[in-house]
């Protein structure tokens, strides 16, 4: 078991930082995934950790030893490829006895080792084959197999699953979590998979273009998105954002855009501010048609809270399709000149051209700052406007009493 | 696919195994030219079952094409172009082996019948070869030849297998350049670099000795630049295991690249043996005597007072053959494989 930290690590390709300062303290026992889309660096991340690329500038230490140019055999971890990586040459068990005979070890330990490690994974009856004549998911349990053999200080893995089918994907993913709970060892695992990571991981590192967007437990990105990229990254439909205003009006601040009209809280002076608005399609609540009382809501929304339903909708719009997929329906709804994205329960109810009208529970909205993308959080006790969470970036200038019941995001502060 | 007939794709299915991609992709081509009325002709297993089929012509077509019998590709083409196509090949390859069938008649002649000009040898005669092993140490010979053919491809093996393992498994500074220089000797003629090599092996004192034929050929940028091709294509991501899992590069080179590399390596080994084994003027500048290798040995037979000894010529060439001809028999599937890969020849 190891802890690993990342001190500003950064890897530049020529004029291009590929991982631009990016700090990471992984402790024993963790399962960081590091989830992000491709090209965001996450691969160059886990090589550097590796040994396998020399960062630019930064630092890697291993249970506080600084191993930022130490070659990968003095780092003590154990990698898991893409494609696996298996020597085409080598039987299974000479594949994963490989990392014993480089260190030397006594050939009757070795062929215990190996042993043990094909029972663990089922691969007994296969050590004689060689791995071209193994299936995917064979081959993929000889990497594993190989990682394990070592009883390394921490596991590598990159993208392992992406080469097997949605089954056996889904299978193994609870094979590595079982894995995880036995051995208790540090994983770090790179995705661009948010599935795997909501499933596996003690901890999500999201990355983009080279820089850490938000480090947390799977729940902590899901819910509280520290920025616009992770909003829209995590989700199956990703979260609505829709670009908006904060303005007074009429003794309300309120979020207003084409068809969305969102009050925040009764207060006076506001200056107007530019935001990204977002809201999950699953916790939209649809209200009834051609109606605004409040009274009939339908059942169909899961995730609704009773909330006080403001007296007109927040959303309002126009149905364009509805999508089935199979449990739940999604519906695609043109509000003002945005998209707006709709999920629950099958049947919804909705039909393409009819006017539709959605309201939202107030602890389910999410805002940005429009220019930076960061998140904005309102601070109740101190009555202040949403403000960043970023402390180096500008914060909301005006001050605003707030009104209690209207609290955007209280946990978070 | 491209079939006009109506009963053609009928004809077609009743063939037995569809033909491959390749040919059938050339089939469809062949048709349109056509004008069609040639489905049926496609597949070569199924000429026979489908005869009841078709009309006269087609039929007429079929019969020719079955005992064209090649079948594959070759059996798209019409009968007149396959034709033409076999004679040129058979041609050429009379061409080819007819002086090596004359080479061996000559020498198996006895040493009366030299200008005989009868296809086959009769009485069969060993004088020449007695006489050849009388005038030279053709045994001698032989094995120095060996020697320096084997010396120099393994020494070329493996400069330019640790040439290409550094270009392939590291990024350093001016790698571009370097390779380049290394592809670069390829072009410049041998005749530039032979008189400073042979100016270096005088002051060493390598001079008429078989040391000093290998030494100054142990490096070639065809060794580098096939065996760099190979690497590449080697999966990184192996290479980057093995460094995980603790091996330095010079253990990864020898337990993960050089196994992986065997075949490559073997065709490339015998490419390089049989262009050392066929090197005349490099040998010829550094051995003044003529006594050391077999390609030198030859020489001995031609002019002198009484003319060209043809018999001893003949053995002695024979004999000289004999090894690639033994080597060709055993390993003919490596071997046209490394010629077709080297692009050579």
């Amino acid at each position: 078991m190891s802890r690993i930290q990342v001190e500003g690590l950064t890897k530049r390709f020529g004029e291009v930082a590929a991982i631009d300062r990016v700090s990471l303290d992984i402790s024993h026992g963790d399962f960081l995934v590091l989830l992000g889309p491709s090209g965001c660096g996450k691969s160059t991340l886990l090589r550097m950790i590796a040994g396998l690329i020399e960062p630019s500038g930064g630092r890697v230490l291993l249970d506080g030893r600084d191993v930022t140019f130490a070659p990968p055999r003095e780092r003590d971890m154990a990698m898991v490829f893409q494609s696996y990586a298996l020597y085409p040459h080598l039987t299974v068990e000479r594949n994963i006895g490989f990392p014993l005979r480089s260190r030397r070890r006594p050939r009757a330990e070795i062929r215990q080792k190996v042993r043990e490690v094909a029972e663990l994974l089922d691969l007994a009856e296969l050590l004689g084959r060689r791995p071209r004549e193994l299936s995917g998911g064979q081959r993929q349990r000889v990497a594993v197999g190989r990682a394990l053999v070592r009883d390394p200080g921490a596991f590598l893995m990159d993208e392992p699953l992406s080469n097997l089918d949605a089954k056996l994907r889904t299978a193994t993913r609870g094979q590595l979590r079982a894995l995880h709970r036995t051995l208790g060892s540090t994983i770090v695992y790179v995705t661009h998979d948010q599935v795997e990571a909501m499933t596996m991981a003690t901890r999500v590192a999201l990355l983009n273009a080279g820089r850490l967007e938000q480090v947390g437990t799977p729940t902590d990105v899901y819910d509280e998105p520290a920025s616009v990229f992770v909003a829209g990254f995590l989700g199956s439909p990703a979260m609505n954002l829709i670009p908006a205003r904060i303005e007074s009006r009429a003794g309300r601040v309120q979020v207003l855009a084409p068809g969305v009209e969102l009050p925040l809280w009764a207060a006076g002076d506001q200056p107007a501010r530019e935001v990204t608005l977002g809201v999950r399609p699953e916790h939209l609540v649809l209200l009834p048609p051609a109606s605004s009382s409040p009274a009939s809501q339908p059942a169909s929304q899961p995730a609704s809270q009773p909330v006080p339903v403001p007296a007109s909708p927040v959303f309002r719009g126009v149905v364009e399709t509805v999508e089935n997929l199979g449990g739940e329906e999604v519906a695609q709804c043109a509000v003002g000149g945005a998209r707006l994205l709709a999920r629950g329960p099958r049947p919804l109810g909705l039909r393409p051209g009819e006017p539709v009208a959605f309201d939202v529970p107030a602890d389910r909205v999410h805002l940005f700052d429009r220019a930076s993308g960061r998140r904005l959080v309102w601070q109740p006790a101190s009555g202040g406007l949403p403000r960043e969470r970023d402390h180096d970036h500008d914060s909301a200038a005006a001050a605003v009493a707030g009104a209690p019941g209207q609290v955007l995001d209280a946990s978070t502060v | 696919m491209a079939v006009s007939t109506p009963d053609a794709p009928a004809a077609g299915d009743a063939g037995a195994p569809p033909p491959g991609q390749y040919s059938g992709g050339q089939h469809d081509g062949r048709n349109r030219d056509d004008g069609g009325n040639r489905g049926g002709g496609r597949h070569g297993g199924g000429d026979h079952g489908d005869g009841d089929h078709g009309g006269g012509r087609r039929w007429r077509r079929h019969g020719h094409r079955g005992h064209g019998g090649t079948g594959g590709p070759v059996g798209g083409r019409s009968p007149l172009s396959s034709f033409a196509g076999h004679a040129v090949l058979a041609v050429l390859s009379v061409a080819c082996v007819f002086p090596i069938c004359w080479m061996y008649a000559t020498s198996l002649r006895r040493p009366g019948d030299i200008y005989d000009t009868s296809l086959l040898p009769w009485p069969l005669s060993i004088g020449s070869y007695r006489h050849a092993a009388d005038v030279i140490p053709i045994g001698q010979m032989l094995v120095n030849t060996f020697v320096v053919a084997s010396l120099t491809a393994l020494g070329q093996l493996l400069t330019g297998l640790l040439a290409a393992y550094a270009f392939t498994a590291w990024r350093f500074r001016g790698q571009r350049l370097l390779y380049l220089l290394f592809v670069g000797t390829w072009l410049v003629p041998f005749q530039v670099t032979m008189v400073s090599n042979y100016t270096l092996l005088f002051r060493l004192g390598l001079l008429n000795t078989l040391a000093g034929v290998v030494i100054p050929t142990l490096c070639t940028a065809l060794g580098v630049l096939l065996l760099r091709q190979h690497m590449e294509s080697f999966p990184k991501e192996v290479l980057e295991a093995a460094r995980i899992d603790g091996r330095s590069s010079w253990s990864t080179l020898w337990t993960v690249v050089v196994p992986n590399l065997r075949p490559a390596l073997a065709a490339l080994g015998i490419v390089l043996f049989i262009n050392a084994w066929n090197e005349y003027f490099w040998p010829s500048m550094v051995l003044q005597q003529a006594n050391s290798m077999i390609q030198l040995g030859l020489r001995g037979f031609l002019g002198g007072t009484e003319g060209n000894d043809w018999g001893g010529i003949m053995a002695a060439s024979g004999l000289a053959c004999l090894p690639i001809f033994g080597l060709y028999l055993v390993l003919q599937r490596h071997i046209v494989n490394a010629f077709v890969h080297s692009g050579l020849k």
